[in-house]
C-alpha cells in the first residue's frame, strides 16, 4: 500500500485506557457497533454497546455515553444501570437524541464492579449538508493566477539524473531537478518501467509530500505507471534556503501571504507538472496527484490551481476549512499561534486572513477533475466537519471514503479504489 | 507499488470456445486498452454419434453414424478508445459425417463475425457492462455443409467481474446475446453463458475455469442435422472446463473441454480445444 505521509504521531484513538486493573480485557470486554456501517446517519443515531463478561463474579455499575461536537462541546449523555451475570454478555440500545448535520465524538463508558473503560468513537449526521460558514476571499483566483505568472517568468531548467544504484530490475529511477519560484531549486523523483519498446508512454502518479517528509523514489512492480515523487521546498531533499525546525515549517513566513511557504509549496507542485509536460514519454493528459496529510492537501490545492490534472486523490488532507480548525484541533493550530506569538504586529486574526489564500476548501471549489477523498472520523489533524466541509464544494465528479474507526490515516481499501479508479479512468485495462 | 490490473482479459477469452462448433462469438466481459490487440487463434474438435429428438429423446445417430469436426479459428480484438473496441472472427471447418456405407466431408470458411463492442458501464471499477453489436457475414456460396448461408446480427450483453475467493483471484462473466439470421428460415436464436474462473497463484500464470451456456434457437425450419452448425430449431446447453497458463504477458495458452448436457433437435457431443492468446503489441 502506498502511504505517501507519515502519521504525525499516533492517532490510535479508539480506546483509552481501563481504570482498574482488578480485571483485564480477556475478562471483561466492549464492542460498539454504530447502526450503519460507516457511522453515517440520515436522522436517528444509534448504536449498541455489547459487553462480554468473562469473570465467576457479576458485573453491576453503569453503561453511559457522552456525545460531543468536534470542540468538545457536550451536547447529550446517557447513563443506564447494569447487572451483568458472571459468565453473561449484555447488549444496550442506544438511540441518539436528534442533532444538527455534522460530525460528533461519542464516548462509551462502561463502569461496572471490576471494570471501567472507555471507548472513543465518531458519528455524522447528513455531512452533505455540512457548508464552511467561511467565505473565500474575492481575489483569491486574482492572487493564484499571479503566482503562477510569477512562477511561468522562472525558467525550469529541468534536470533528469539517472541513479543506477536506486534501479531494479523492472525500473529505472532518475532525480528530477527543477527551478520553481523564487528560482527555488527543488527535486524529486522520477521511477520508470523498463520497457524494449522506445515510443511506450505512460501514465503519471505525481505523489505529493506529507509534513516534512522526505520522499523516496517508489518502484514498485507497475509497468503501467511511471511515478514521481516530490520533495517540495523546505522538505527532504528541497530542503536549501527553507530549513525550518520541524513545527515551524508550518507558519513560516506566515505574516505575508505572499511569501508564505505554502505559496510556493504550491507552486512547486504546478512546476512537477510542468516537468511531466516537458518529458516525451509520459502521458501528459494521465495524471493522478495523490498525497496525504499535507500532501492530500497538496493534492487538492494543484488540481484546483492546476487544470491540467486529470486525477485528484487526497487522504486525510490538512489546512481545510481553516478557520474552523480553531478550537477544535491542537495542531497546526497550535503552532501557527506560539508563530504569531512571536512576530511582532501579527495576529491571530491576520494569520487567518493570509490562511484563506491557502485554504484547502477554497480550492476545492475549482477543483474540476474526477476527485476522491479518504478521511478518518477519528483524525485529530483533519477533521471530518472541515473535510465535508471541503469535499462538498468541490463541484466536479466527486467521491469520498469514511474510515470510522481511524484517526488520520486511510485504510487499504482506499488504495484499492484509488487504483482501480486510476486505471479505468486512464483506459489502463 | 502496484495498482492491480484487470487483466483478467487475457486470460478469459478462451471462455469464447464454449460454443466452438456454433461460430463462437468472441466472448469476452472486460474493457480492452486503446491501442491493444488481442489475438485468439484456436482449434477445437468436436465429436458426436447420438442425437436429441424434437421430443429431447437421445439416439444413436442411424447406421452407426459419427460427426466430427475440426474448426480453426482466428478472433481479433483492437482497442479503440477507453469504450470502444472492434472485434472480428474468421471459423474455418473440416466435417465430416460417416455411417455404414455413406461419407461425405465439407471444408472450408464458415460465417465471418465482425462486430464493434462498447463499455457500457462499471460498478465500483470491478463489475462491467458491455454491449456488442455484430454482423455475421456467410464466406461461402451454395455450401449447406458450411452453415445457413444467412446474412445474420447479434446484439450481446455481458456482465463480468472479479474478486477474491478463498484467498484466490476469481472472475465470472455472464453473456446474453439475441441473434437472427435473415433470409428465409433464417433461425432467431439466444445464446447464453456464464463462466467461474479461479487463478491458482497471485500472478494469474495458472487459472481453470467452469463454465456453463447453451442456445435456444427457434425457425420454420424444424428438421434435424447431425451436424449441430446447421440445425436451426433446436436447443441445448453445454458445459466445459478450461485451464489456462500464462508464459508471458504478451502470450497464453488454454485448453478445454466440454460436452454437451441436455437438448433437442441436436447433435449430442463434446469436444476439446487449444486456443492461444496474443498481445503482440504492449
Amino acid at each position: 500500500m502506498l502511504m505517501l505521509f507519515l502519521p504525525l504521531m499516533s492517532a490510535s484513538l479508539a480506546r483509552a485506557q481501563a481504570k482498574k486493573p482488578a480485571a483485564t480485557e480477556s475478562d471483561v470486554s466492549t464492542e460498539v457497533v454504530a447502526h450503519d456501517g460507516d457511522a453515517i446517519f440520515s436522522s436517528q443515531v444509534s448504536f449498541t454497546f455489547s459487553v462480554k463478561n468473562r469473570l465467576d463474579a457479576e458485573q453491576s455499575g453503569t453503561l453511559s455515553y457522552l456525545v460531543t461536537t468536534e470542540k468538545g462541546e457536550r451536547v447529550a449523555e446517557k447513563r443506564v444501570n447494569v447487572n451483568i451475570g458472571a459468565y453473561a454478555n449484555k447488549d444496550v440500545d442506544f438511540d441518539i437524541p436528534a442533532l444538527a448535520p455534522g460530525f460528533y465524538k461519542i464516548n462509551f463508558m462502561i463502569n461496572v464492579s471490576d471494570y471501567d473503560d472507555t471507548t472513543i468513537r465518531a458519528f455524522g449526521i447528513r455531512p452533505k449538508e455540512i457548508q464552511s460558514q467561511y467565505a473565500r476571499p474575492a481575489d483569491f483566483d486574482e492572487f493564484w493566477q499571479k503566482a503562477k505568472d510569477d512562477l511561468a517568468k522562472v525558467k525550469p531548467n529541468f534536470k533528469l539524473t539517472p541513479v543506477p544504484k536506486k534501479s531494479t530490475s523492472d525500473r529505472n529511477v532518475f532525480e528530477i531537478q527543477m527551478q520553481s519560484l523564487d528560482n527555488y531549486t527543488i527535486r524529486g523523483w522520477l521511477t520508470v518501467p523498463k520497457t524494449k519498446n522506445p515510443h511506450r508512454k505512460f501514465a503519471v502518479l505525481l505523489g505529493l509530500p506529507g509534513y516534512q517528509v522526505d520522499l523516496d523514489p517508489i518502484v514498485g512492480s507497475d509497468d503501467d505507471l511511471a511515478i514521481i515523487t516530490l520533495n517540495t521546498r523546505g522538505q527532504g531533499t528541497s530542503r536549501g534556503p527553507i530549513d525550518t525546525r520541524r513545527d515551524e515549517f508550518i507558519s513560516y513566513k506566515l505574516e505575508d501571504k505572499d511569501r508564505y511557504v505554502m505559496r510556493g509549496v504550491i507552486m512547486d507542485c504546478v512546476r512537477a507538472i510542468d516537468f511531466v509536460y516537458s518529458q516525451p514519454n509520459l502521458i501528459h493528459d494521465n495524471i493522478l496527484v495523490s498525497g496525504g496529510s499535507m500532501g492530500g492537501y497538496l493534492a487538492l490545492a494543484v488540481a484546483g490551481v492546476d487544470k491540467r490534472v486529470n486525477l485528484c486523490s487526497a487522504q486525510n488532507p490538512i489546512l481545510c476549512d481553516i478557520r474552523g480548525l480553531v478550537n477544535e484541533v491542537d495542531w497546526p493550530i497550535t503552532s501557527i499561534k506560539k508563530y504569531v506569538a512571536t512576530q511582532p504586529g501579527l495576529t491571530l486574526e491576520k494569520a487567518l486572513s493570509n490562511l484563506d489564500y491557502y485554504d484547502g476548501k477554497n480550492f476545492a471549489q475549482n477543483i474540476n477533475c474526477s476527485t476522491l477523498v479518504g478521511i478518518g472520523l477519528l483524525d485529530p489533524f483533519a477533521p471530518p466537519n472541515n473535510e465535508y466541509a471541503t469535499f462538498n464544494l468541490i463541484p466536479g465528479k466527486k467521491k469520498i471514503m469514511v474510515f470510522k474507526n481511524l484517526g488520520h490515516e486511510i485504510s487499504g481499501k482506499y488504495k484499492e479504489w484509488e487504483g482501480r479508479w486510476m486505471r479505468d479512468t486512464f483506459a489502463l485495462f | 507499488m502496484k495498482f492491480r490490473k484487470a487483466n483478467l482479459k487475457y486470460l478469459i477469452a478462451v471462455i469464447g470456445l464454449l460454443f466452438s462448433l456454433h461460430q463462437k462469438s468472441y466472448a469476452d466481459g472486460f474493457p480492452l486498452r486503446p491501442g491493444r490487440l488481442l489475438l485468439n487463434p484456436s482449434v477445437t474438435y468436436f465429436f458426436a454419434n447420438k442425437g436429441w429428438d424434437s421430443l429431447r429423446i437421445l439416439r444413436p445417430f442411424p447406421a452407426n453414424g459419427q460427426f466430427t469436426s475440426t474448426t480453426f479459428t482466428l478472433s481479433a480484438e483492437y482497442g479503440i478508445s477507453r469504450r470502444w473496441s472492434v472485434v472480428a472472427m474468421l471459423p474455418y471447418v473440416s466435417n465430416t459425417y460417416q455411417q455404414t456405407g455413406y461419407s461425405s466431408s465439407t471444408r472450408g470458411l464458415t460465417d465471418l463475425e465482425t462486430g464493434i463492442r462498447y463499455y457500457l458501464a462499471n460498478i465500483n471499477y470491478i463489475y462491467y457492462f458491455m454491449l456488442q453489436g455484430t454482423v455475421i457475414t456467410p464466406m461461402y456460396v451454395n455450401n449447406p455443409g458450411l452453415g445457413y448461408g444467412l446474412t445474420g446480427a447479434e446484439l450481446k450483453l455481458s456482465f463480468a467481474g472479479s474478486g477474491h475467493l478463498f484467498g484466490a483471484n476469481d472472475y465470472f462473466t455472464i453473456e446474453d446475446g439475441i441473434r437472427q439470421y435473415f433470409g428465409t428460415q433464417g433461425p432467431w436464436q439466444d445464446r447464453y453463458s456464464a463462466t467461474f474462473g479461479l487463478s491458482l497463484d497471485h500472478k494469474f500464470q495458472n487459472q481453470i475455469s467452469v463454465s456453463f451456456g447453451g442456445f435456444y434457437s427457434v425457425s420454420d425450419f424444424k428438421k434435424f442435422n447431425v451436424n449441430p452448425a446447421l440445425d436451426k430449431n433446436f436447443a441445448f446447453n453445454q458445459v466445459s472446463l478450461s485451464y489456462g497458463h500464462s508464459f508471458s504477458k504478451e502470450f497464453s495458452v488454454f485448453v478445454s473441454a466440454g460436452t454437451f448436457v441436455s437438448g433437442r433437435n441436436t447433435g449430442d457431443g463434446s469436444n476439446v480445444s487449444l486456443s492461444l492468446i496474443l498481445r503482440p503489441f504492449k
